[in-house]
């Protein structure tokens, strides 16, 4: 009995030092981002296990391409064909209208906006804490890709890079309970903040006066405020606007635009420049 | 010391790691089984002396890294469930394995509180349903992982 005594009275020692450890690196890694480093080289450990679990999902659509039959390929390509050509036919009239925005602004002693550089990822199949937004994509420091960085899909704007290592980084959504993005009403140029609120079909805009000119469908693009989110890219439109008369506020809910729960393809962007103040 | 066959302490945890970040639907989340805290459950009973309070500590924190929490969140909870593992397992041991299914329930209970404890001071509370799931799932496949570990340990010769 003695023996057992003396032996758990050396582990509770050892279980309180290692508790102060564990509650001074949750401390350090809230407050400081030292440990970002020490996060980032255990992560490149778990890359390996990332890839593993991501390697079934992976190979389903692989396969799944493999075995698409002929003319499906060529229905598919021709359609991307026409596509292209519409898209290019509307990115000439974009270029003349880019220049004619430089030379304009250069007319008003503004800056001129220059295009933002963009690298393509993809995400991989893993889970993260299930009580946060956050995602893992395929690619990091080696590919130029740094914390702070906007992450968008096809249709809007997904979120923002907050860890980085090696080969692949993790993204916090916008629909995060942690996040929030500084938007504007393309309508009326209205300027607010988007909170995310765990789900990912919803945001909050809140604390909007009553008075507000807010309606249903009305889109949302990101404001640049801040510096985080270049400025000008769909977040998100109003489904519904919430009156709270007694205090005189409104809270307005949005749906993202982006498939933040089934986008694979992301773009990850690399501003050039500062976003020009408006 | 280092014997070959101890790695199969630390491939089982790699496998729990992995069980870990596997890809979920979204409404199933939640009721997730704390792999690692299971397994590191049955190998502290099984090897009190090898695996013990720093094992625990640096699986916590290889589970903060791969989910993405806070660095010393899971490490704070396993260091505290092994800890109570450590002066209890010996008259666990003798018990049926639905009385250990309920004790790993509240092991498991703990390391649940003790996560959401810390999400609640970071301002992230937590919905009380998804808190509770999680461990109830990981009770009913105790017995399951008791078996298999047991298993795995005997076919290695490990005691």
């Amino acid at each position: 009995m003695n023996q057992l005594r003396s032996q758990s009275r050396g582990t509770t020692v050892q279980a309180v030092l290692l508790a102060i450890v564990s509650i001074v690196l949750m401390f350090v890694d809230q407050r400081f981002n030292h440990l970002e480093v020490v996060r980032s080289n255990i992560s490149v450990a778990l890359t390996p296990l990332r890839y593993l679990v991501s390697l079934p999902a992976h190979t389903g659509n692989w396969a799944g391409e493999w075995f698409t039959s002929f003319r499906d390929l060529v229905n598919e390509n021709s359609n991307l064909k026409a596509d292209s050509r519409i898209l290019n036919a509307r990115l000439q009239k974009m270029q003349v209208l880019q220049a004619e925005n430089t030379r304009l602004r250069n007319l008003l002693g503004s800056s001129a906006k220059v295009a933002d550089e963009v690298i393509v990822a993809e995400l991989l199949s893993v889970d993260q804490n299930p009580y946060r937004q956050l995602i893992e994509i395929n690619k990091g420091t080696l590919d130029g890709v740094e914390i702070g960085q906007a992450v968008i899909d096809a249709y809007g704007v997904m979120g923002q890079v907050i860890h980085v290592n090696q080969h692949t980084s993790t993204t916090i959504l916008i629909s995060d309970p942690e996040h929030a993005i500084p938007v504007q009403f393309i309508r009326n140029g209205m300027r607010s903040v988007a909170f995310g609120n765990g789900s990912s079909d919803q945001l909050e805009l809140r604390y909007l006066p009553a008075t507000a000119d807010i309606r249903i469908n009305d889109e949302l693009v990101t404001s640049g405020l801040g510096g985080r989110f270049p400025a000008d890219y769909p977040v998100a439109t109003v489904v519904a606007i919430n009156e709270d008369l007694i205090h005189g506020f409104v809270s307005v809910l949005v749906k993202p635009q982006a498939r933040l729960d089934s986008s694979r393809e992301v773009l990850i962007i690399k501003p050039r420049n500062s976003p020009s103040p408006r | 010391m280092f014997k070959l066959r101890y790695s199969v302490i630390y491939l089982s945890l790699i496998a729990g790691i992995i069980l870990m970040i596997l890809p979920l639907p979204e409404s199933v989340k939640t009721y997730r089984p704390d792999w690692v805290a299971l397994i590191l459950i049955y190998w502290s009973m099984a090897l009190p002396k090898r695996v013990g309070l720093l094992a625990a500590f640096i699986a916590g924190i290889l589970v903060d890294v791969s989910q993405g929490t806070l660095l010393g969140q899971h490490a704070l909870a396993l260091v505290i469930i092994i800890f109570i593992n450590q002066n209890f397992y010996q008259r666990i041991r003798v018990l049926s394995l639905v009385q250990q299914a309920l004790y790993v329930f509240l092991l498991l209970f703990i390391n649940q509180i003790v996560t959401v404890w810390v999400e609640g001071f970071l301002g992230r509370p937590t919905p009380f349903h998804a808190f509770l799931g999680a461990p109830v799932i990981g009770m009913l496949i105790w017995p399951w992982v008791f078996v298999t570990l047991r298993d795995i340990r005997r076919k290695a010769h490990l005691s």
